[in-house]
């Protein structure tokens, strides 16, 4: 009873907070699969110390915790004259850390691809640009998408750092509550249900998304 | 079929496990917290580690301020030993359910009263009441709330909602940004993020005396009174009675000796005197 007055009480004012939410959660993981792209498209060019920069570029970010590069951006850049919002700043973040390691999914997708495949190709003209189209996406697309999905949820839960710099998101706004009320077990179940539910909603679109491009083989184990 | 045996199994090993704890709860309800304290022969306090001069890590690595020191007090009115208290370090929304789950007997961590808040857990009398001040960079010019008061400024808050309701009524032209930690409002008028932070007047001073060349605070106060409390999970009256007393002998009775010296010791003054009529 004493949860469900709390909840009438201040369960509205979550609602800005799960926009918010949303609204970050989109563009960073728009941003960091683009991102994750162009990173795997300069590693395939294949030369040799642009393989290298791409190599330490992700090392670098996948062996640093994400909360380290929000801050930096956030706090380190104003030093330098550069005072982008805070939405951009921890966006930015996510982006940088979650292209390291979508880059690193795509390519295990494209290692996956029978090398004589590309033979294959070759003898059948097709060009560099159309073995990527017709042979290399189509399969990537099927073996990367379920670790993709994955990576788009951890990159969802990750925007709750962004509370840290200022950013009124989801995770802010139970701690705003918190204060105020000091009911911690009330806020925090209703911020977990909340972050659930964008679960589940990018899991099933997830789904329909793998159900979308696999076609031909058929992949029944999927 | 076995799967569904277990399955039962486990719900009833549930359900046993939830009969048993609201069982316990209501037996322990019988006992004061203070009987426990006594029991147990320390005393377990919630508190921050990131406020100075109230609860901070010092250089040595050590857990100080007036905070610390207050709980050393109480430490001593029941054991006749400052030392026989033991810390918990939470965070600013961790100190409820420190308390709430019995984790912590209460706590002290610069915590306002606040009638939200009442609803949910008890307070005793104040312990101490400070004003409210901007910490601005030094060299910005910003020499009041008025000159802070203008759009393209921004003031670091901490997310309560205290400094919320004073940011809309002094300043409301300024941008606000919410921190979690005094530390981060310092950072954030550091890095230029913000132009000013709403400190309490003891932290505000505390970090214009440790960085004198790059912080300073504006003299006008945004607000007067800010009272600081002991928190503690509702519903023990003896534990409350006995935690709400002592705070009362440190402002106006037996322990205001003690109280002035730490007092003095921390903001290099003396406290408010034991009454109003008395100098």
């Amino acid at each position: 009873m004493r949860f469900l007055n709390w909840l009438a009480a201040y369960g509205p004012s979550y609602g800005s907070g799960l926009g918010w939410t949303a609204l970050i959660a989109l563009w960073a993981s728009v941003g960091a699969i683009v991102w994750g792209s162009v990173l795997l498209l300069i590693r395939l060019s294949g030369r040799r110390w642009v393989n290298l920069a791409v190599e330490g570029y992700v090392q670098l970010f996948r062996n640093t915790p994400v909360l380290l590069s929000i801050y930096l951006i956030y706090f380190g850049f104003p030093l330098i004259g550069v005072v982008w919002p805070a939405v951009i700043c921890g966006g930015l973040a996510l982006v940088l850390q979650n292209g390291a390691y979508i880059s690193e999914i795509l390519r295990g997708g494209v290692k996956a691809i029978d090398l004589v495949q590309f033979d294959a190709a070759k003898s059948l003209g097709l060009s560099g640009w159309g073995t990527f189209r017709k042979v290399v996406l189509p399969q990537v697309l099927v073996y990367a998408l379920p670790s993709l999905g994955n990576q788009v949820i951890l990159l969802v839960k990750d925007t709750s750092l962004l509370s840290a710099i200022s950013v009124a998101e989801l995770t802010m706004n139970a701690k705003l509550l918190t204060e105020q009320t000091g009911a911690a077990y009330e806020a925090f179940v209703v911020v977990a249900v909340l972050y659930l539910l964008l679960v589940v909603v990018l899991e099933l679109a997830a789904r329909s998304a793998l159900r979308a491009v696999r076609w031909r083989p058929r992949y029944d184990a999927l | 079929m076995v799967r569904r045996g277990i399955a039962r199994a486990l719900l009833l090993v549930a359900v046993a496990a939830f009969l048993h704890l609201t069982a316990t709860a209501a037996l322990t309800q019988e006992k004061s917290r203070l009987d426990t304290v006594l029991q147990r022969g320390k005393l377990i306090v919630a508190t921050f580690s990131t406020a100075p001069p109230f609860c901070y890590t010092d250089d040595k690595g050590q857990l100080v301020g007036f905070d610390i020191d207050v709980a050393r007090l109480l430490g001593k009115a029941l054991f006749k030993d400052p030392n026989k208290v033991e810390f918990v370090v939470v965070t600013a929304e961790g100190r409820w359910p420190a308390i709430e789950s019995g984790r912590a007997d209460m706590g002290i961590a610069t915590t306002t009263i606040y009638p939200d808040r009442a609803v949910r857990v008890a307070f005793t009398r104040p312990y101490v009441d400070s004003g409210v001040s901007v910490l601005v960079k030094k060299g910005s010019g910003i020499k009041s709330l008025a000159d802070l008061n203008q759009e393209k400024y921004a003031i670091a808050n901490l997310n309560n909602p205290q400094q919320a309701d004073r940011s809309k009524r002094f300043i409301p032209r300024t941008k606000t940004l919410t921190f979690d930690t005094p530390a981060a409002q310092a950072l954030a008028v550091r890095s230029g993020r913000a132009q000013g932070a709403q400190l309490d007047t003891p932290v505000a001073d505390w970090y214009a005396a440790t960085s004198k060349d790059e912080f300073e605070v504006i003299p006008e106060l945004m607000g007067y009174s800010q009272n600081n409390a002991i928190f503690l999970k509702h519903g023990d009256f003896t534990w409350w009675h006995w935690l709400d007393t002592a705070v009362g002998e440190m402002r106006s009775g037996s322990y205001y000796g003690d109280y002035s010296e730490i007092y003095q010791k921390w903001f290099g003054k003396n406290p408010p005197p034991q009454k109003f009529y008395l100098r």
